[in-house]
């Protein structure tokens, strides 16, 4: 596969795909573009906001409420885990507990705590409880992302 | 070697499963066809016990194989004593039968934690070089 970089002011990015035959391959390739297109309406005090995926820290669910925390902050957002997840999917986000979704392009580390948690440190530090039963939901897309 | 033991498993349910459908139409429900039948219901009620616990739980490691095993032993005294396995004098035998399957559920659990953190940990060490 031959990868071609070019920069063009003035317009929004575009990722063009030339193939000689439409493939299972072709098809993944083009549905993972389009999924790091996906963007979230947060809201806040002042209104509301387009966040993109890979802003996206962490969503969680507090008191049936959700919340899309991105690198410093915190926005909050009309809908349930359901629309969530069915959006998700092939992307880096992947359930970590009952009321937390996570991106893994944003974990520095998962690690075992003192009693017997999990835990999910992200690169800003902050650190998520993971539940041991989502495990290899998080194992299965390093290794889709190791294919 | 995890898919040759899986399909191992699912021939040796299959065969048992055809063994029994051929003994019932033959002979009937035999004492031990019976036994059989019995532990499946009880493994069937331990399991929809456990996805509850994992499912609206998050305990620690150590204290959800507590729970499970206290739960597991209450489910199997009780069944027991239903279907006639156990007499007032040796129902204690219980916390034996399930302590043994919980140590060794815990032990496998906590190997595949270890392996499955490890493979996540390397596998953000190669993403981000």
């Amino acid at each position: 596969m031959r990868i071609e970089k070019r920069q063009v002011e003035g317009q929004p990015l575009t990722v063009i795909i030339e193939y000689p035959e439409w493939n299972d391959s072709v098809e993944s390739l083009v549905r993972k573009i389009g999924r790091m297109d996906i963007s979230f309406v947060g809201k806040t005090e002042e209104g509301s906001v387009s966040i993109g995926i890979s802003d996206v820290y962490y969503i969680e669910n507090v008191e049936r409420k959700l919340f899309i925390y991105t690198e410093g902050d915190v926005y909050r957002f009309d809908g349930s885990m359901s629309d969530i997840e069915s959006r998700i999917e092939d992307t880096a986000l992947v359930r970590i507990s009952r009321t937390c979704i996570m991106n893994t392009d944003h974990l520095k580390e998962i690690r075992q705590i003192r009693n017997s948690h999990l835990e999910a440190v992200m690169d800003n530090d902050e650190k998520l409880i993971v539940s041991r039963k989502y495990l290899p939901d998080i194992k299965r897309i390093f290794r889709n992302e190791g294919l | 070697m995890k898919k040759v033991f899986r399909d191992t498993c699912i021939l040796f349910a299959l065969a048992v499963l055809s063994v029994f459908v051929i003994s019932i139409v033959w002979v009937g429900v035999t004492d031990e066809i019976r036994l059989v039948l019995e532990l499946f219901a009880l493994s069937f009620v331990i399991s929809l016990g456990n996805y509850f616990l994992d499912e609206y739980t998050s305990l620690p490691v150590i204290g959800s194989y507590a729970v499970k095993y206290i739960a597991a032993t209450a489910a199997v005294m009780l069944f027991g004593f239903i279907v006639g396995w156990f007499y007032r004098s040796n129902f204690w035998m219980a916390f034996i039968y399930v302590g043994i399957v919980i140590v060794l559920a815990y032990f496998i659990d906590a190997f595949k934690i270890k392996r499955d953190i490890e493979y996540i940990n390397s596998g953000i060490r190669k993403k981000k070089g």
